[in-house]
């Protein structure tokens, strides 16, 4: 059945800065907000876009990230054609390989693509947290005829470094491209986000394919070899919220994002909603004493204790007594009686003992030795234990470096 | 389970409810924070296997109908058996001149087809305004260990309600006597739930019919006590049977009791509401939210006290809502008071508006009012 648009969602890295948050999941099916996982965000951008048909390409630790999607119907996604489809390396009758880099995981399914004979393709990756509409985007890749539409945001000049930097023409062309430049020419960042006319990008990836030189990647390979070749690059501006929560900073601050609606991710926008696939439990209940202050909290939770600027996710305890402040708490986390935990991650199901005292506010602290306390999901710590500032603590509750 | 059908009764009058009734069916009307009241028949269903369900309707059903879809939300979607809405349409209107039926007998009798197509060997029969969670396995096997011809589950209390029925029991808890319209109720509060096979049931729906006899409680129920071996089976947790404005609100803040919300709760008879895209609760730095039961996407910047906000209710910055029960959507504006209200879906109260019910008549605003 011919799609005039489909997309491919990138959804197989590890996201080896996320630690121990991803040792045994795929950085997309990272919870978010309380409420989400980083995936929801691509996922409800195409239905909201009207993009019908999404393949999602996994291969680190996708057990977490294929419950989670399942049928795909928590966005509209079951459709009787089209719909999402996961889509692992496989073998072939000549054998097969892991997905080698971001093209590569594309070149190995042009047969998926080829199903649908689309005119153009969306390319996304699961590790961004923004609103979108792609079929925008589309628009105005086709109004440029051009082979590669590229979306772009400026990003302060300081920071300009740390990303793939386009600079463009008056016209919004890209003229060149230079991947975390060291003295940046323009401080347009490339968000990862992808719009290609298939036929041009279906020959680009059987020809990188080819280059046993090359890393198979969008961004190293891909891009610059259209560019060089002469091939109409377009820019497509953004000017919304927009994050990569790669690192667990990142990931800590868009929670804190969400909590502050003039930031510019106001997830109770209900004009452009993100769907998630949730669980079955009863209303919030706030205790008699509780203190609930500047945070988010979800289905499930009973809070009986104090909680200030922290984000719950479903299912989470506060005992009486305890406190949680400057925190992430994902879903099922248990704080017993007594406990402190502040600026830290708690990963799903991790019980904190009665009396514990996990991270500390940066003023309590050396500048050096403070940073986000980080638990691995499912730790059960003991009544009473300390974890310091910036420790990162495995699911056995074993110290772990970054 | 694979051998029992789950039927669920939903009756249009209960002239009790004021004007949480005006649009919907007792079964479709909001409760707990996040849930409508069928939502615990069809999840009892859920939980003891259950994949065939009938939902026989009356009037007033267009919201019941919006909220159960395909079944999906408590896995009734199927290929094979799962959800069979039967509107009163599907009634022959033998009895003359009435739309709907007289009673659950002549509501049977007018969807035999159904009925001849039920594949379980039992059936469930359940009201749609009763919230309980349930353990009909345990009822079923309970229902085949006595031998009975039929088990009528009562709650632990002779506790009034509209409309009641109270079941008096003998030492071995077989039922001896059916009463109705008690004005001082004795014996078992009959929770109007019952397990009986599906040979007896067609065989009573037929005789019933040829007899102009509808009421399974004054014909099968009550003429048949001595003839049939009808049994009870006790329940002592939490069975509310929403009638009236009074009865919904007192039973909704009982849920702002731990020990009765863990019971209804309890993770392994998990309830299932209708899922849907809320973003979290927020409460933002002034606000205060204490002793209540918050579903997802409300924002509260004023305080709140006693109470249950169901999705995206906002409280805004200096207002008060005590003892409420505010419905999906309600919006309070700035220094507006509210204490013992039931506000229906996206009701608005502006700014500096004063709103006082009492604990024995809470204030009910009917859907969309603005105040």
């Amino acid at each position: 059945m011919k799609k005039e648009c489909i997309a491919m969602l990138l959804a197989g890295g590890q996201g080896s800065r996320l630690y121990v948050l991803t040792s045994e999941m795929a950085k997309p099916a990272v919870p978010f907000g309380g409420k989400y996982r980083i995936i929801d965000f691509p996922l409800s951008n195409c239905t909201n876009s009207g993009i019908d048909t999404v393949g999602v390409l996994t291969q680190y630790r996708p057990l977490e990230l294929n419950s989670h999607i399942g049928s795909g119907q928590p966005w509209d996604l079951d459709a009787s054609t089209g719909g999402v489809h996961i889509l692992p390396p496989y073998q072939g009758a000549k054998g097969g390989t892991w997905y080698k880099g971001t093209a590569n995981a594309i070149y190995q399914n042009i047969g998926f693509v080829d199903n649908y004979d689309p005119e153009y393709v969306v390319i996304l990756s699961g590790d961004h947290i923004y609103k979108m509409d792609y079929a925008d985007m589309v628009q105005k890749h086709k109004e440029a005829a051009a082979a590669c539409t590229i979306s772009v945001m400026e990003v302060p000049w300081s920071d300009a470094s740390r990303f793939g930097i386009m600079s463009v023409n008056e016209a919004g062309q890209i003229t060149e491209f230079a991947e975390k430049p060291k003295e940046p020419k323009s401080n347009l960042a490339s968000m990862g986000i992808y719009v290609f006319t298939w036929a041009d990008l279906r020959r680009y990836l059987t020809e990188d394919e080819a280059d046993p030189a090359s890393e198979n990647d969008f961004g190293k390979n891909i891009i610059p070899k259209m560019l060089n070749d002469g091939m109409k690059m377009q820019s497509y501006r953004f000017d919304g919220y927009w994050k990569d929560v790669g690192t667990l900073e990142s990931l800590w601050d868009a929670n804190m994002d969400m909590l502050s609606p003039d930031s510019g991710l106001d997830l109770l926008d209900e004009s452009w909603p993100i769907y998630a696939r949730s669980m079955s439990a009863p209303a919030a209940f706030l205790g008699s004493n509780a203190k609930v202050n500047h945070s988010a909290f979800n289905r499930g939770c009973e809070l009986e204790g104090i909680v200030e600027n922290s984000v719950l996710s479903q299912g989470v305890t506060v005992a009486p007594g305890a406190e949680v402040s400057y925190s992430v708490l994902f879903p099922g986390v248990t704080v017993e009686a007594g406990a402190v935990v502040k600026y830290a991650i708690l990963g799903e199901g991790c019980r904190v003992g009665a009396g514990c005292k996990v991270g500390c506010d940066p003023a309590e602290a050396d500048p050096d030795k403070w940073g986000l306390a980080v638990v691995a999901p499912g730790c059960q710590l003991e009544a009473g234990r300390v974890v310091a500032p910036k420790i990162m603590l495995n699911k056995n509750g074993e110290e772990v470096s970054r | 389970m694979k051998n029992m059908h789950g039927i669920i009764f939903s009756y249009e009058k209960r002239n009790d409810l004021r004007e949480l009734a005006d649009i919907r069916t007792a079964a479709s009307i909001p409760f707990g924070g996040r849930y409508r009241a069928v939502d615990f028949a069809l999840s009892n269903f859920m939980n003891a296997g259950i994949t065939d369900v009938g939902v026989v309707l009356h009037g007033r059903y267009q919201s019941l109908l919006d909220h159960l879809g395909t079944g999906k939300d408590w896995d009734l979607s199927r290929k094979r058996g799962g959800l069979k809405i039967l509107p009163p349409f599907a009634y022959r209107q033998s009895w003359g001149g009435e739309t709907a039926f007289r009673g659950k007998m002549e509501a049977l009798a007018g969807v035999r087809s159904y009925l001849n197509e039920i594949r379980q060997d039992y059936v469930v029969m359940m009201d749609g305004d009763l919230v309980v969670n349930l353990p009909l396995k345990d009822v079923l096997e309970k229902h085949i260990a006595t031998g009975a011809d039929i088990t009528v589950v009562c709650g632990n209390d002779s506790f009034k309600v509209d409309n009641g029925m109270y079941i008096q029991l003998d030492d071995n808890g077989r039922v001896t006597d059916v009463l109705q319209r008690l004005n001082t109720p004795v014996g078992y509060r009959s929770l109007d739930v019952c397990v009986i096979s599906t040979k007896l049931l067609l065989e009573l729906v037929d005789e019933c019919a040829s007899r102009d006899q509808y009421s399974w409680r004054t014909d099968v129920l009550q003429a048949r006590k001595d003839t049939l071996h009808i049994h009870s089976y006790i329940w002592t947790g939490f069975a509310a049977q929403i009638r009236s404005v009074q009865e919904y609100y007192d039973r909704s803040m009982q849920l702002l009791n731990s020990d009765v919300r863990h019971e209804l709760f309890c993770a392994e008879r998990p309830i299932h509401a209708k899922s849907e895209d809320k973003s979290s609760s927020y409460i933002g730095p002034d606000g205060k939210c204490l002793n209540s039961l918050v579903a997802d996407g409300c924002s509260v910047n004023g305080v709140v006290i006693n109470s249950i906000l169901f999705p995206g209710v906002v409280v805004e910055e200096g207002a008060v809502v005590q003892n409420c029960i505010l419905f999906k959507d309600v919006q309070v504006g700035r220094n507006t008071k509210l204490s013992y209200v039931i506000a229906d879906k996206r009701s608005q109260f502006q700014a500096d508006r004063t709103l006082m019910g009492h604990a024995t008549y809470p204030l009910v605003i009917a859907k969309d009012t603005k105040v």
